[in-house]
């Protein structure tokens, strides 16, 4: 064989073997990308509710669904064992900055004084105590459900929302239902909250908290003609009494207690909300792989068709090998570890790109991607489990590629 | 088998056909019979197509007959598995292709140390004799050099050392000077007829040039698939 031709053969078979690689690459990527960040999120949540200090959740169907909020509170309040509830609003609006740009931002209407009742250990220690928000109980402006008392207009950003939209403590920023400045209502700035931001900054987690009363106002979920749903909350979180907390017959006694007050709700225990996202977790978990077990298998039939292309360029070779009476086995081995090699190259190749895929999208992409990416996670073991599911594909696309090896006739390919 | 591990080879009545029974078959050899004794320096010698590849690749295991017998040693080939006629091929055969079959990607000592390798013979081991061996041949200085930075004549000889690797004791060279000139052609012959004498081996060598067949001491003429003349020199 001429040094030319041999040249063109080599580059031809090294760029076979660098699109293998980056097939695998791009199979092994996807899944990467999905556990890691899906199982990140679900971590996190989980351990929000494991660490939250709450153990009971009041929630209706529909959107907001939770009817006269600051009421039924107070009747929950009332049920023995009851230490505290705590109803909370979240709903995107517009926040303007001093120039009149708009940021669409997630809000979260709380009872103050509940609220930081209700939080964990360690979600207590990202808010300042008590939280500087004017009315700790939401009541003057609430006013029986007048909304006629008068609203403080306070307002606690999120250090990462502060941080982006450059808002200092002190200063005003306005809020609005929709795009509309003319309509928005400045609120001032009392306090920041949230965990200082990361090497991976901005974070995402462009939160503000304001009185639930002031929410409702500010979105059309306050009492009134033209309001969505009166006195509107998303959930009330209720927590018991220290003493009953871990009485799982005492938890039920209560829930048993606030279904009596709104038959048509839903009232779960922590436990039980951690084990639904547990399940949901897991299931998702089995989706991210299922859905990726199809690149993973195209990656693996474009291995299998790298190898037997190389078999057939291979072809003299092999009948060479096999004339010189190398075994059939050692020309599979051979084989075997050229698909591993190539496998584990992808796998490794896919690993690190999944990971800088996400770092990238913590980096880079739109908040809500940012927010999730942010709480990726990477497991080793998981990754590890992944790697060796594709070492061992690899070795079934190898199995094509011996097969075909092994039926080379010796005779036919010297010829 | 005699003590050097030189087979006694038979072929009787052996056919060979390519294609199946059809019209379309190629009856490369008919009706072969020969006995190869142990230490004979063998020409064979036909013009092109008469099956005298197909004759040495039977006798070295390559192919089998589709009808006849082959015996090695008294035993008769067809009774062996494949890879028993591997593991022969490996330790008793040494085989030189008139194209030299060297593989590109390996070094000249590489090559050579591939039949070793095989036979799990330790490194340093292999490596030592490799360089042996390629000094035997006159390639002292080039082993790392890759086949297509040798000449003709020197993958020949990289190619005659590779068969040496294993101390076989058949030695099976197709036209091993065919694609050579005058020169190295006479150079190869005197390599392959020393080597033989110094291993007391079995040379069977096919060639159709009657200067290279002049050296042997046994001549069977081919023709059409058929070994038509059998003459032993005095």
């Amino acid at each position: 064989m001429s040094g030319g031709g041999w040249g063109r053969g080599l580059r031809h078979a090294r760029l076979q073997r660098i699109l293998a690689v980056a097939a695998i690459g791009a199979a092994v990527a996807l899944p990467v990308v999905l556990v890691s960040v899906g199982g990140g999120v679900s971590s996190h949540e989980l351990h929000a509710l494991q660490t939250s200090g709450y153990q009971l959740v009041v929630s209706a169907p529909g959107n907001h669904g939770v009817e006269d909020a600051h009421n039924l509170t107070r009747a929950i309040l009332a049920i023995g064992g009851v230490a505290q509830a705590s109803p909370v609003l979240s709903i995107a609006v517009d926040a303007f900055d001093a120039g009149g740009n708009v940021s669409p931002v997630l809000a979260e209407g709380i009872v103050p004084a509940a609220f930081t009742a209700t939080l964990g250990p360690t979600d207590g220690s990202l808010f300042p105590t008590p939280l500087p928000l004017g009315d700790p109980n939401d009541t003057t402006h609430f006013a029986n459900g007048t909304y006629r008392g008068s609203a403080t207009d306070d307002v606690v950003v999120s250090i990462p929302f502060a941080h982006e939209f450059h808002v200092k403590v002190g200063g005003t920023l306005r809020l609005a239902a929709d795009d509309n400045l003319s309509a928005a209502v400045p609120f001032l700035v009392t306090a920041t909250f949230g965990p200082p931001i990361t090497f991976l900054e901005p974070a995402a987690a462009y939160a503000l908290l304001l009185p639930l009363s002031d929410l409702q106002t500010l979105s059309g979920y306050a009492s009134g003609p033209g309001t969505i749903v009166p006195d509107a909350a998303d959930s009330i979180e209720v927590a018991v009494a220290p003493s009953i907390a871990d009485d799982a017959g005492a938890l039920a006694a209560v829930a048993a207690a606030i279904s009596a007050l709104v038959p048509s709700y839903s009232v779960s225990t922590l436990s039980q909300e951690v084990s639904a996202l547990e399940s949901a977790s897991a299931v998702l978990t089995g989706f991210y792989l299922a859905l990726s077990s199809v690149g993973i298998a195209v990656g693996v039939i474009f291995l299998a068709l790298v190898l037997l292309r190389r078999v057939e360029t291979d072809r003299r070779s092999i009948g060479i090998r096999r004339a010189l009476g190398v075994p059939g086995r050692s020309v599979a081995a051979g084989i075997v570890a050229d698909g591993a090699l190539l496998a584990v190259g992808g796998a490794t190749a896919g690993v690190i790109g999944g990971v800088t895929l996400v770092l990238g999208l913590a980096r880079w992409a739109t908040a809500e991607v940012q927010e999730a990416a942010q709480l990726a996670t990477f497991p080793p073991v998981l990754l590890g489990e992944i790697v060796a599911a594709i070492v061992l594909l690899s070795l079934a696309a190898s199995a094509v590629a011996v097969r075909a090896a092994l039926r080379v006739q010796i005779v036919e390919a010297l010829r | 088998m005699n003590g050097n591990g030189v087979p006694a080879i038979v072929l009787a009545q052996v056919d060979r056909t390519y294609g199946g029974s059809g019209p379309e078959a190629v009856h490369a050899l008919r009706g072969a019979t020969v006995s190869i004794a142990p230490g004979e320096f063998v020409s064979v010698e036909g013009p092109s197509g008469c099956g005298k590849t197909t004759l040495l690749n039977l006798l070295g295991l390559l192919d089998a007959p589709t009808a006849g017998s082959l015996s090695w040693d008294g035993v008769p080939v067809g009774q062996r598995s494949d890879r028993e006629r591997a593991r022969m091929r490996l330790e008793r055969v040494g085989f030189i292709f008139q194209r030299f079959y060297l593989l590109p990607t390996l070094t000249a000592r590489e090559n050579v140390e591939l039949p070793m390798q095989a036979r799990g013979v330790p490194r340093a081991t292999r490596r030592d004799r490799a360089r042996a061996l390629l000094a035997e041949v006159g390639l002292s200085g080039r082993e790392r050099a890759y086949p297509h930075q040798l000449s003709g004549g020197e993958e020949q000889r990289v190619a005659i050392a590779r068969a040496l690797a294993n101390g076989p004791g058949l030695l099976l060279a197709d036209e091993p000077t065919g694609e050579l000139d005058s020169t190295n052609t006479r150079a190869i012959l005197d390599l392959l007829i020393r080597v033989r004498a110094e291993r007391s081996a079995t040379l069977v060598l096919v060639t159709h040039n009657p200067t290279v067949a002049a050296r042997a001491r046994r001549h069977l003429t081919m023709q059409d698939g058929r070994i038509v003349g059998d003459v032993r020199e005095a």
